[in-house]
């Protein structure tokens, strides 16, 4: 994609993001939007660890879940100020990630995948267990943000605004020498240490990002809840993110974002799938993985390539006769 | 507190026994399949139904609970892992048994209900029984025997030390003739086999819950490590210390603690030996 085409492509993007409440039909598709950039703030920091540097976090709804809870806490209980709250909701998270990530990223593959998602299972025990902190079973409300974003229309554009962060901040990584040497840690780890990517510190600085990230989202996610309970943060979440990203395809920006969009939105639209929840992602997560490991994205790609006209001008390959006969010729002389 | 110990054994040796059949699996295809808590789940649930629901006798129920089990078994072979082994992506597996894990829960979920149903007492026997209650000791009676069971399969039959060839050198073990897929497939009915029938013995414990499937996968994970990977005997030790402490935990501290005690002690393990108890070294490929 030349950069005329990007730029297309993002003003086109900006504008219908812009123009969404004006032309909607209803409320609903508002919050749907609204929820679909509290994802993207998340995913967005998660992609950089899932589909660039190829660890497979599967816990990260319970960074979510600390963002959400902070954001409740700084802001609703001890009446801190909104946005300060989900600074400090960010950078609690960060620090999450850092403890997390300390020990587990060293693990291989499958340790890790475990490692995150019993820290979900952690947090979630936490959140039940504080209850003079969290509320317990029966939860917390969250409120909301002040006088422009206190409006549903208002605070989904306080969404967007923190959902084009995020992807202009991941954008900047991933475009740069620094999303190529995770792209090295993730194809081969062995021979990314070889050329000098320093693996573990890449790894854990790219996890760190990804916490803040969870917790920025989680704020923006628990006030449009406006309530959490620890039923909100299930497991099922976590998978719901990883899926969004290993459909869209790892080690692409546009993919993960498509992916998530169309999750979102699609059990909404069509209400058969909203039955089958989780199971539905289950199946998409096992068609992906056994047709196009590369991620749907893929497949639009190999059907351009089909469609597209080729661009090598065939050239025939024809015996020169004369300089043949020529040669054999001068062959037959020498005897 | 007598009773603490016991029922910290009879959890520990579900764990254990969920290890095992970790273990099967992994001897054969270096997978380590998210779906190995799922089946003992499947078998709990499948042996409730056959029992309660449909009302047939106990050993009906514990061959329905097997069947299954290794039923679905086969089909994580069939579905997430022989396509995936063939590609060279060491997370494609994890990701498609991740896959086949989430849509058994779901679909139990929805078929069986979400809420945790009680699972029939299999031998009649008094509920004041205390300690010597059957759902302390049938679990851990099964994985002693699946313990033992297994180290007889492994050392004396043919078939047992295919499967220990292909656990040193599946390469060498397909050069010497030895039909590598079909002991795969085999390893994996069998894992599920074992996985249902635990998940049947231990069912009054843990009754006939949808959600069982991914505590297990997890505890039984971590006692896999503990104890160290494709160790039998590190498996029941990982286990048996991984239940016992849980519930000396919920004890002494309240119950809302157990997974970050698991969890506390898988760290420790992995910092101190990283390799397991009774793991053996691993090899970094370069």
């Amino acid at each position: 994609m030349n950069s005329r085409n990007r730029l297309l492509w993002i003003v086109t993007l900006a504008l219908v993001a812009i123009s969404l409440p004006f032309w909607s039909s209803d409320q609903y598709q508002v919050h749907l939007a609204a929820l679909i950039c509290c994802y993207w703030v998340l995913i967005a920091g998660l992609n950089l660890v899932v589909g660039y540097s190829g660890q497979l976090s599967i816990g990260h709804v319970g960074l979510l879940s600390i963002g959400a809870y902070a954001f409740a806490i700084l802001s609703g209980k001890w009446g801190l100020p909104a946005f300060a709250s989900v600074a400090l909701a960010g950078a609690l998270c960060g620090l999450c990630g850092l403890l997390l990530g300390l020990p587990s990223l060293r693990l291989p593959g499958f340790y890790f995948a475990m490692a995150t998602m019993a820290f979900a299972l952690i947090v979630g025990e936490f959140a039940l267990a504080q209850g003079s902190l969290t509320g317990g079973g029966v939860g917390l409300p969250v409120p909301a943000f002040p006088a422009p974003f206190d409006t549903p229309v208002g605070f989904y554009y306080l969404t967007v605004i923190g959902a084009a962060l995020a992807s202009v901040l991941t954008w900047n990584v991933a475009r740069q020498m620094y999303g190529r040497g995770l792209i090295a840690i993730r194809d081969n780890p062995v021979t990314a240490q070889a050329v000098g990517v320093p693996v573990f510190r890449a790894k854990l600085t790219t996890f760190v990002f990804s916490g803040i990230a969870a917790g920025v989202g989680g704020a923006l996610f628990g006030s449009l809840q406006s309530y959490i309970t620890p039923d909100t943060f299930h497991f099922e979440l976590s998978l719901f993110f990883f899926v969004c990203i290993i459909i869209g395809g790892r080690g692409s920006i546009v993919g993960p974002f498509l992916g998530v969009a169309v999750l979102t939105a699609l059990p909404e639209l069509v209400a058969p799938l909203a039955k089958l929840g989780n199971f539905f992602y289950g199946l998409l997560l096992l068609l992906v993985v056994l047709v196009v490991p590369e991620g749907i994205g893929r497949v639009f790609e190999l059907i351009a390539q089909r469609l597209r006209p080729r661009s090598g001008v065939s050239v025939p390959v024809a015996p020169d006769l004369p300089r043949l006969a020529k040669a054999i010729a001068s062959i037959q002389a020498l005897k | 507190m007598l009773m603490v110990i016991v029922s910290g054994l009879a959890i520990g040796a579900l764990f254990a026994a969920t290890a095992l059949s970790y273990n099967v699996m992994y001897s054969t295809s270096k997978v380590l399949s998210v779906t190995t808590g799922h089946i003992a789940m499947l078998g709990g649930v499948f042996g409730a139904y056959a029992i309660s629901a449909l009302g047939q006798p106990w050993w009906l129920g514990l061959i329905a609970a097997i069947l299954v089990g290794g039923l679905f078994g086969w089909l994580t072979d069939l579905i997430a892992i022989r396509r995936v082994l063939a590609r060279s992506d060491e997370h494609l597996w994890l990701l498609s048994t991740l896959a086949m894990a989430t849509m058994v829960q779901q679909a139990v979920g929805l078929w069986w209900g979400t809420e945790p149903k009680p699972f029939p007492r299999l031998i009649p026997q008094d509920f004041s029984a205390g300690i010597g209650d059957q759902k302390f000791w049938l679990p851990i009676a099964l994985a002693g025997l699946m313990a033992i069971g297994l180290e007889f399969f492994y050392r004396r039959t043919m078939y047992g030390k295919l499967f220990l060839a292909m656990s040193e050198d599946a390469f060498a073990a397909r050069a010497r003739g030895v039909s590598t897929d079909r002991i795969r497939v085999a390893s994996y009915v069998i894992a599920g086999a074992l996985g249902g029938l635990a998940g049947f013995a231990a069912g009054q414990l843990t009754f006939a819950y949808f959600a069982l499937g991914l505590t297990l996968t997890l505890n039984g994970f971590i006692a896999l490590a503990v104890g160290g990977l494709g160790s039998n005997l590190g498996a029941l030790i990982g286990g048996l210390t991984l239940g016992l402490l849980n519930t000396f935990a919920s004890y002494l501290f309240g119950g809302e603690y157990q997974q970050t005690i698991a969890v506390g002690l898988l760290m420790v393990v992995l910092l101190v030996k990283p390799e397991g108890l009774l793991g053996a070294q691993q090899v970094r490929p370069v």
